[in-house]
């Protein structure tokens, strides 16, 4: 049974809310003529979304911590024989995938060892070029034939499950011998499909129908997949140094 | 490497994400507050100019997405542009003026008083975030800032005192201030829309 973004109500639980916020219910600063109850309706749908988000990372963790360490072991693995990770989505989920580029690249000082990470979103050139020329659903799966190989990570992130170059992505990752990792949310959409067929080695989907409580969600997927990898390689990476 | 030692990482990892989600609900007011003064600049016809240090990039990025292209249909585009995209920019500014000045050069000739100046940084120490603040709080800009937990200072406002609205998370831990920078900027998103519909149509 997935979250949904259920409607604010009222109810006992939000009775301690004028006091707790008695702001909201006078006029706003500088009187912009807002009713007072305009705002704290808003700040209560708030508050519903916060919680909503926090009990939707427990059911995530719930179904999905065993095959996160599995999905983790194997990315760890593929990094020690030198795999480079590739990263792709769309809108929003671009920039989840360069977020989760620069995460395993330049992790903060200290923080963590860089890996080799690149994401397929950021070069416009490039993008503008295969979408202008060919069509916007190759933009990741040409930038894969021309980059990737055997042994190497595509990591792909889409909310709907159902963005047609991420798919076009994973099914040529997979023809090179890549390992792929999704993630998505709803039932998953075609990428469901994929993991079914065995084009998809790992997929993580999100069990909401809120593309803001999806994201959210990945954000702390992808993390936790960061931090398990790190820790995974601690003694790979031990023994370079000692090499 | 042993399984379940992984798995309960995993797990453990889920759990410290549990007390920086509920405190969210805490800052419901303050990011109401910065929704309502962020509406009522676009209803004047400013802009939004949304600005992040290092990794923070793909939040300005996110943020302009989500108001210039809505996921939900029917929701008006704002304008919204991210001041990080651009790499020659980022990069010709860095190496002449220097990189404190990337977005403060940006604002300076980009922006303007009716405007709205967002910048995430994801501890208390982005100076090139903290120096766009600074200027557009100097030219009449709405200033919003999104960041980690604030130390070294008697409060958080004393840290970034050209700051509007503060929303400040409380963590070291960058990746989980992320986390938890997203459910911020997609309540805020969200609270524009309502404060523009005024009667409150448009919660979901």
């Amino acid at each position: 049974m997935g979250v949904r973004d259920e409607p604010a109500r009222d109810g006992p639980r939000h009775a301690g809310l004028r006091g707790l916020y008695p702001f909201l219910y006078e006029a706003p600063p500088g009187g912009t003529g807002m009713e007072p109850a305009v705002f704290a309706g808003a700040a209560r749908s708030s508050e519903e979304k916060a919680m909503q988000i926090v009990r939707l990372r427990q059911e995530m963790a719930e179904l999905s911590c065993e095959r996160i360490a599995d999905c983790a072991e194997e990315m760890a693995a593929r990094f020690a024989e030198g795999a480079r990770l590739f990263t792709f989505g769309n809108g929003g989920s671009s920039t989840d995938a360069q977020e989760v580029a620069t995460t395993f690249l330049s992790p903060c000082a200290g923080d963590g060892l860089p890996l080799p990470a690149l994401s397929l979103t950021s070069d416009v050139a490039v993008v503008t070029a295969l979408s202008n020329d060919v069509s916007f659903d190759v933009v990741f799966a040409r930038q894969l034939a021309a980059l990737g190989r055997a042994g190497d990570i595509a990591l792909g992130l889409s909310t709907s499950g159902g963005s047609a170059n991420v798919v076009r992505a994973f099914e040529e990752a997979s023809r090179r011998g890549m390992l792929t990792v999704g993630l998505a949310g709803g039932q998953g959409g075609r990428l469901t499909e994929l993991a079914e067929t065995g084009v998809l080695d790992h997929l993580f989907v999100v069990p909401s129908s809120s593309v803001h409580r999806i994201q959210e969600t990945q954000t702390t997927v992808y993390h936790v997949l960061w931090e398990l990898v790190q820790h995974a390689l601690e003694p790979w990476h031990r023994d370079g140094e000692a090499a | 490497m042993p399984v379940a030692s992984m798995q309960q990482l995993a797990r453990e990892a889920f759990a410290r994400r549990q007390t920086a989600g509920v405190a969210v609900m805490r800052d419901a007011a303050l990011i109401t507050r910065a929704a309502a003064d962020m509406a009522a600049r676009f209803r004047a016809g400013g802009k939004l100019v949304v600005f992040g240090g290092g990794a923070a990039g793909t939040d300005a990025a996110h943020v302009a997405v989500e108001f210039m292209h809505p996921v939900i249909v029917g929701k008006a585009a704002l304008p919204a542009v991210a001041l990080s995209n651009d790499a020659a920019t980022v990069a010709a500014i860095g190496s002449g003026d220097g990189p404190d000045e990337t977005f403060a050069h940006q604002v300076r000739h980009w922006a303007g008083p009716a405007d709205i100046a967002m910048g995430v940084c994801r501890d208390g120490r982005c100076s090139s975030v903290a120096r766009a603040l600074q200027t557009a709080h100097e030219l009449g800009l709405l200033t919003v800032a999104l960041t980690g937990a604030l130390t070294g200072t008697a409060s958080p406002a004393q840290a970034l005192p050209a700051a509007d609205h503060l929303i400040a998370v409380a963590s070291a831990d960058p990746r989980l201030v992320k986390e938890v920078h997203v459910t911020t900027y997609h309540l805020l998103w969200e609270l524009v829309h309502v404060f523009l519909d005024q009667a409150g149509e448009g919660l979901t």
